[in-house]
């Protein structure tokens, strides 16, 4: 009777030691393969990494359960959602795994520049307003299928679809007859014209330097996405969410939810085979980013390490890591509310900008990864401006209280300022949880106490502030802390156009929207960068932003892995096909 | 019986109702919806919001985006996924399983080892064992889930390499059958041992807590002076009784293993449903999140039937009208 009792537990503890015992066996499994180590030389790789990579010095502390693994890539990524079309993907971590999967029209170059992808060259006509994609011949998706300009109209077809609601927004290009197609005035976009299998003419209402990145979309095949596509019902091609099929380096192969994608080389693939037989795509988060990298469970790690000091030692420390510092495709800043009168003084605004340690903000929470920027532009494009033709604004409180003098604000009994009877106060919307505003407050509230400012924080979530912020008229706030994502091109139009869709507090500065609308409209790139050089130097000096500072992201890998040419905008997928794994 | 359940059903309708509504509007009424998330983004212009807003149904007013969501739900259909752009049963079914598989292991391992540290307290009350367990099972007790699982990572995962790191399957693996089983195993062990050390302390005080007040009755004593042996008093009379009032919070816990454990979760990489519907809360995936939720609710509303109706026949003394 009691033996009975006692019998699941015992086969319980059995069950449990069992499991111990396996998980104990499994470095011992490892062993025999580091045995055959004869060879002294080191291997070398035809493709190197590029230089901005910090190179590790030591394979002997590569870990042995990834040297075990000699045709298979493993790639650490925020956990992928599963939506694998590139026309609908919702996530950047998705997008990643696309861009081994499919190619686009155009590719972004290191320093943000265009070059050829899949077609090969374009052909841009001012008097016309066309842009002709000439596609590159001999190009297949992964079953065999030729590319044609006809699988590119039809992924027009699908962007342009009412029914669509993916992240690529065709509108702003103004392709003749897409209003009126959406709108089912038209059964054909009349602007979209095939003109053979490998070239493709779209007519525009009017040719703008920024028409290439507007265009320049990843394409799909139409035969195998375009079965039962007819206009207004995208349900087919949604159903093949999770079988995606490009012309990309690599071919899709299977989805573990949650846990990995895995994908194998395209041997058509018309770079060149890749050099790398398997790739996967593994999750990993914040926390055990570093822990899979150290332990050889992934071999690349590419968005959950933060830019941090204390990262970085950790990964130096671990010996056989390659990481890269890549400036941040972005910038912080502090928004300032027009529609208040007091921000309209040009003084004021320089004078918040001299008086605020912005410096000590952000290595506070950067810990001096990450610099202090005077222009919306990141360092690393080719639009950014020589930096002596800037203006640093270095922290001077002295400077700060001799412009808010010049501009009226006199220092009360109190010891704040004011003019015409209004006591200098800012509201500020402090979006919690936040990091920047973490530091960012108290150092506020002391900078502006000195210079006889009173600086009050209202703490909220991220979606409060946005409601605030779209009822800027109603004046219920004065500053807040944002960021700003930044991509190849640089036009600024909807953020500081006075008539920008993004434009959101009021500001407005007529040399400012005749530079932005010149600076869109130059086709010729040598032009097109004099003018965003003025463009941001009139912006440094105006100040519609406290412009705060460029993060970096961080890109580790492991050594074994070799021929990484990346930037900020060329990321790590456009080298996938030419990575090699060395066998130490 | 029979009357007593389908009695009990129909009485959680008007529950079932309130709820929906409840979820719904406090998930309507949060500021900011599945667009909002688009302000950061430099390129969306105010048209094309309003555009996706449209798309998604989310420009309706509110009752009517409530009829129309509970209409489908009636017809057994959830909707699709916002960020998943896939029917939110399909997503929920991607996920939940391993949840659950995570959640029954968790819940055996805290059941037996809050059984029997329990039991033997109770039984030795005050004894050096007592004093010792009590005093372990309160630090992990008190431990954030996320500080013990990053500790127990460290250790046996990087350091000693006895598990692996996270996930559910070894990266790339292709197995089947028994070493599938094992595989899963192996992964399985730091996120349960992590969250069984922690629930263990709670559980273990209801043992122990309801084995003393049972000890001290008459008929235990009568037991004893029938000459019984001490290990048939504990376990045959004594034990039978202090587990009573714990069928109730057992079955209460049967809606939590699918309920999945969000901080662990993601610690461990656990494709599970947990922190999939975190992710569905911060970017406002109404459809999923609601699905999830409702489907928690119905679970919970049928575990409070059994509850009763398994009280009822453990202890006669209970009647069921």
């Amino acid at each position: 009777m009691l033996r009975k009792k006692w019998l699941p537990l015992l086969v319980v503890l059995v069950f449990a030691l069992s499991v111990v015992l396996s998980a104990c066996s499994k470095p011992q499994e490892t062993q025999p393969s580091e045995q055959p180590k004869q060879e002294q030389t080191t291997p070398t790789a035809s493709v190197q990494d590029s230089d901005n990579w910090t190179k590790a010095k030591d394979p002997s502390k590569i870990p042995e359960a990834s040297k075990s693994r000699t045709d298979t890539l493993i790639i650490g990524l925020h956990e992928p959602a599963g939506t694998f079309n590139p026309l609908f993907y919702e996530t950047a971590y998705d997008n990643y795994v696309l861009s081994a999967i499919f190619d686009g029209l155009i590719e972004v170059n290191f320093d943000g520049t265009y070059i050829p992808g899949l077609a090969e060259k374009w052909d841009l006509d001012k008097d016309n307003n066309t842009v002709t994609f000439h596609l590159r011949k001999g190009v297949q998706f992964s079953d065999g299928t030729p590319l044609t300009a006809h699988d590119v109209e039809f992924t027009y077809y699908v962007l342009a679809d009412p029914t669509y609601d993916g992240p690529i927004d065709l509108s702003p290009a103004g392709i003749v007859g897409f209003k009126e197609y959406q709108e089912g005035k038209a059964d054909k976009i009349e602007g979209i014209k095939v003109l053979d299998d490998y070239t493709i003419q779209i007519q525009l209402e009017k040719l703008m330097g920024t028409s290439l990145s507007d265009l320049g979309i990843p394409v799909i095949p139409k035969h195998y996405y375009g079965k039962d596509f007819k206009k207004g019902n995208l349900e087919g091609i949604k159903a093949l969410m999770q079988k995606p099929l490009g012309s990309g380096p690599y071919v899709f192969d299977k989805f573990v939810p949650g846990q990995e994608v895995r994908l194998v080389a395209n041997e058509h693939y018309w770079k060149g085979a890749p050099k790398i037989k398997n790739l996967i795509f593994k999750t990993t988060t914040d926390e055990t980013a570093v822990q899979a990298l150290q332990a050889g469970e992934t071999d690349y790690e590419t968005s959950n390490i933060t830019a941090k000091k204390d990262n970085v030692e950790l990964l130096e420390s671990l010996g056989f890591v390659d990481y890269a510092l890549l400036p941040t495709n972005g910038y912080g800043y502090i928004a300032f509310n027009f529609y208040q009168p007091k921000f309209q003084d040009v003084r004021v605004r320089q004078a918040l900008t001299y008086g605020l340690n912005r410096k000590a903000i952000v290595d506070a929470v950067y810990q001096g990864l990450a610099e202090v920027r005077n222009v919306p532009q990141s360092k690393v494009s080719w639009a950014y401006p020589p930096e002596d033709e800037i203006n640093p604004y270095n922290y001077d409180p002295e400077k700060a209280k001799q412009l808010l003098e010049e501009a009226g604000w006199k220092l009360g009994p109190d010891g704040y300022r004011y003019k015409n009877g209004e006591k200098f106060t800012i509201h500020f919307l402090q979006s919690t949880p936040n990091p920047v505003n973490d530091a960012l407050v108290p150092i506020a509230v002391e900078n502006y106490k000195q210079l006889g400012i009173e600086f009050i924080a209202e703490p909220m979530e991220f979606n409060l502030i946005v409601d605030k912020i779209k009822k800027a008229k109603e004046k219920t706030f004065d500053m807040y802390f944002m960021a700003w994502g930044l991509s190849a091109e640089p036009d600024p139009y909807n953020i500081f156009h006075s008539k920008g869709s993004q434009n959101r507090n009021g500001y407005s500065n007529p040399k400012v929207d005749e530079l932005i609308v010149k600076a869109r409209e130059e086709l010729d790139m040598n032009k097109r960068k004099e003018l965003y050089h003025e463009l941001y130097k009139v912006l440094n000096e105006d100040l519609p932003y406290i412009f705060m500072y460029q993060r970096h992201d961080l890109n580790a890998k492991n050594m074994r892995v070799v021929g990484f040419q990346i930037s900020s905008f060329r990321d790590f997928t456009y080298s996938l096909y030419q990575a090699e794994l060395l066998q130490y | 019986m029979t009357q007593f359940i389908i009695r009990r059903l129909l009485q959680s309708i008007p529950t079932l109702i309130g709820a929906s509504i409840i979820i719904f509007l406090i998930f309507a009424l949060a500021p900011g919806d599945y667009v909002t998330r688009q302000f950061e983004n430099p390129k969306m212009t105010p048209e094309r919001m309003e555009q996706l807003r449209a798309l998604y149904g989310l420009d309706k007013p509110l009752p009517e985006r409530y009829l129309r969501w509970a209409g489908n739900m009636l017809r057994g259909e959830m909707g699709d996924s916002l960020m998943f752009k896939k029917p939110v049963i399909s997503v929920i079914n991607d996920f939940i399983w391993n949840s659950f598989l995570l959640g029954v292991a968790i819940m055996f391992f805290e059941w037996l080892i809050a059984s029997i540290i329990g039991i033997y307290s109770a039984v030795r009350q005050y004894s050096v064992f007592d004093t010792i367990a009590t005093l372990i099972i309160f630090m992990l007790y008190s431990l954030p889930s996320f500080f013990l699982g990053l500790v127990l990572l460290k250790f046996f995962a990087v350091d000693l390499r006895w598990f692996p790191v996270g996930g559910m399957i070894t990266t790339g693996s292709n197995y089947t059958g028994w070493a599938y089983i094992m595989d899963v195993a192996k992964h399985m062990v730091l996120p349960v041992a992590t969250l069984t050390l922690i629930s263990v302390g709670g559980l273990s005080r209801y043992f122990r807590a309801n084995m003393l007040e049972v000890i001290k009755q008459d008929y235990i004593r009568t037991a004893r002076a029938k000459g019984l042996k001490e290990r048939t008093v504990i376990f045959k009379h004594a034990l039978r009784n202090a587990l009573l009032p714990l069928i109730t919070l057992f079955t209460l816990e049967i809606p939590s293993l699918f309920a999945g454990a969000m901080i662990t979760e993601r610690i461990y990489n656990w494709p599970g449903i947990g922190k999939v519907v975190l992710q569905a809360i911060y970017v406002r995936d109404y459809p999923l999140f609601l699905g999830y939720t409702m489907l928690i609710t119905v679970l919970t509303i049928l575990a409070n039937i059994l509850a009763d109706v398994l009280y009822g026949i453990a202890d006669p003394r209970v009647r069921l009208k």
